[in-house]
């Protein structure tokens, strides 16, 4: 690849070595600080004796997996999005499947009464399966999916969704009460049989966005100028649209609506490592990564005793930056 | 021929049929609403009682209803509605972004922040409309001068406001977090728009501002089409774009700084109203006086929706702007798809 340069690569290997040395540190970080030797020990010679083996077998390794995964997760589908709807107010979450899980969270606190945190994944995922399915059947019809239609269409669904939540949310504060913490998007309630649960969802939408990236990048020339160099545009849009539902499908059910990395994360990593599909999403999984890892171990340390959710510390780190970069940086507003 | 050409001595103006056909359905659509908000409901009334309540000859409570109850109420839906449709299709037109809309300039998310704020500092929710006016003017004032470099671009005007709204956004939620559920309910209702027991103040600022923006913001659709051609067009039309932008802009925020006043945010009524219009009209040049009677359209029927409930299910009208807005959107979306594949 032509748009594979030196530079470019280093810049994507410091970013997933970026990643993965803020993953070990997350470990050591939280209300109960560990050294990084006591972390290694708890790995190579786990002792149930040990608090601290514990939380960090139990509680963070777990935590870190899901915000690089998830948040990788949502960097790519953003990536996609905004590649596959030419808009770059399009945010993943359009496609229906935030208002869906959100609906779906809502319906089950106040019809089935279920409260913890940790047993929202599956209503949600039912919510988001169930909103993106309408959008795609309204926006998706024809030779492939229309991206005026398709973001059309899922903003009126996501909005339909939304104000159903609204009505119930206005009738029932008990679900106010807990929906308002869940919107805000956290990494916290996570443990490993959860993502046991959701690993086949990532092992079929990853490849799969891989293939999109591929089939998206003759698209930013434009749908004619791409029909004419023999790409298939129809199919190139089914397969994006499929793997955006499915990333963002499960990383909304596992940790709430987090618009945020699907919206800044690309726009930001355009301005480094340019237009071409694939450098870009890739650069936008990683960078994704290292956003949510870091903005929920943040969140863990900036008020002592309390807890800024991710979802949260991810808008108030990353929306000044994409301000700053906009505005310093040449090259981002395409 | 379908187009009418309408000329005023020197001036002339071309209106298409199918825009004046429009335009007078959502009018006539309009006026029955206002006539069935005012006459029906749980209070059946007819025109002779509103005369007479006006004269001042009526019995006390047929007046009071109609005068201080219904008629400030319908006034404000259809002021708020017209004020939402006419700013969202400006924006959307400068921008040339169907998604965007009076949000991206940053009020709402300022209003919701300062009128969440105003909670977490007075612990009720008293002081939340002059709190959300100065938090909206500081938001849209703010992503105005960050994306300004020799004059605001599209490009860079969204990308800052995707920036701030959303951390304006989840600063709102965070916050909601943080106080006590009766505030939060409360702030919640107002968030979602509520047209519940408008009085004559309300209704009054808001067409005292409305009578002098709307009509500006009309005339103005002969620049704002053009504003809205690729930038180097525009220039070599000789549009001082810039002052056009900004003018757009302004009148925007100060359409949607009267609507929140006197509303609350009403989500997806400025969002919704763009669109429709166009799909109504096949056309894709601005067409203001639909949008904004769609609008008016929209906030009237979702308000008269409200009203409609059984007792104990106080849903406010911000709920019914999405539940009736999005399935307008959904078929003009699905019949405009289908003509264009004849």
């Amino acid at each position: 690849m032509r748009s594979l340069t030196v530079r470019r690569v280093l810049f994507l290997v410091f970013l997933g070595l970026s990643a993965v040395f803020a993953g070990v540190l997350s470990l050591c970080f939280g209300v109960r600080p560990t050294q990084l030797s006591e972390v290694q020990s708890a790995f190579f010679a786990f002792d149930p004796g040990i608090a601290e083996h514990i939380v960090v077998q139990n509680l963070r390794l777990p935590r870190a997996f899901a915000a690089l995964i998830g948040g990788g997760a949502l960097g790519l589908a953003g990536a996609l999005m905004q590649v596959l709807t030419r808009n770059p107010l399009a945010d993943p979450g359009l496609l229906g499947v935030n208002g869906g899980a959100a609906m779906g969270v809502v319906i089950a606190i106040w019809a089935f009464g279920i409260t913890a945190q940790s047993t929202l994944v599956l209503p949600a995922l039912a919510g988001s399966a169930v909103a993106a399915g309408l959008v795609l059947l309204l926006g998706g019809t024809g030779r492939g999916p229309d991206p005026t239609r398709l973001i059309l269409a899922g903003a009126a669904i996501s909005a339909l969704f939304l104000a159903f939540t609204w009505s119930i949310l206005i009738l029932s504060r008990e679900s106010l009460d807990i929906y308002r913490f869940w919107v805000l998007g956290a990494f916290s309630d996570i443990r490993m049989d959860s993502l046991w649960d959701l690993w086949p969802a990532y092992a079929i939408a990853l490849p799969l966005a891989a293939v999109a990236a591929f089939l998206l990048d003759p698209l930013t020339l434009g749908e004619e100028t791409a029909r004419a160099l023999g790409a298939r545009v129809g199919l190139a849009r089914l397969v994006s649209v499929l793997a955006i539902v499915l990333l963002c499908g499960t990383t909304v059910s596992m940790a709430g609506p987090i618009a945020f990395i699907g919206l800044i994360v690309p726009h930001i990593m355009r301005s480094f490592v340019g237009a071409d599909v694939r450098v870009l999403a890739l650069a936008s999984f990683l960078a994704g990564a290292l956003l949510a890892i870091v903005a929920d171990t943040f969140g863990r340390l900036i008020l002592p005793g309390q807890e800024i959710e991710a979802g949260a510390m991810m808008a108030l780190i990353g929306g000044p930056v994409l301000v700053a970069i906009v505005r310093t940086r040449r090259g981002v507003v395409a | 021929m379908n187009t009418l050409t309408v000329r005023f001595g020197p001036l002339s103006v071309r209106m298409p049929w199918r825009l004046i056909l429009t335009n007078g359905v959502l009018l006539v659509l309009t006026a029955a609403l206002v006539w069935s908000g005012l006459f029906r409901g749980s209070y059946p009334a007819t025109p002779g009682d509103l005369l007479s309540a006006l004269t001042g000859t009526a019995d006390p409570v047929t007046s009071m209803i109609l005068l201080e109850n219904r008629l400030p109420r319908l006034a404000t839906a259809l002021g708020v509605g017209l004020a939402f449709g006419l700013a969202g299709e400006m924006i959307q037109t400068l921008l040339r972004n169907p998604l965007a809309s009076p949000d991206i300039i940053g009020f709402s998310a300022g209003a919701a922040v300062g009128a969440v704020v105003t909670v977490v500092i007075v612990g009720g929710t008293a002081w939340v409309v002059p709190g959300a006016l100065i938090g909206g003017f500081i938001a849209a004032g703010l992503i105005l001068s960050l994306s300004w470099r020799r004059g605001v671009s599209p490009g860079q005007l969204i990308l800052i406001g995707i920036g701030v709204t959303l951390t304006l956004g989840v600063l709102t939620d965070l916050l909601l977090t943080r106080i006590d559920t009766t505030s939060a309910a409360g702030v919640m209702k107002w968030l979602v728009g509520s047209l519940n027991a408008r009085s004559w103040t309300d209704a009054g600022s808001l067409w005292a501002g409305l009578l002098f923006l709307g009509p500006l913001a009309l005339w103005y659709q002969f620049m704002l089409g053009r504003i809205a051609f690729e930038q180097d067009v525009a220039i070599s039309f000789g549009l001082r774009l810039n002052y056009g932008r900004v003018l757009t802009i302004g009148l925007a925020v100060a359409l949607v700084g009267l609507a929140v006043a006197a509303s609350g945010p009403l989500p997806f009524v400025a969002f919704v109203a763009g669109p429709i219009a166009h799909g109504l009209n096949g056309a894709s040049r601005p067409t203001l006086l639909s949008a904004a009677l769609v609008g008016a359209l929209v906030t009237l029927s979702a308000d008269m929706a409200s009203q409609s409930l059984p007792d104990g299910f106080g849903l406010p009208a911000g709920v019914f702007t999405a539940l009736v807005g999005a399935p307008v959107l959904i078929t003009v979306l699905v019949l405009h798809s289908k003509r264009q594949r004849l």
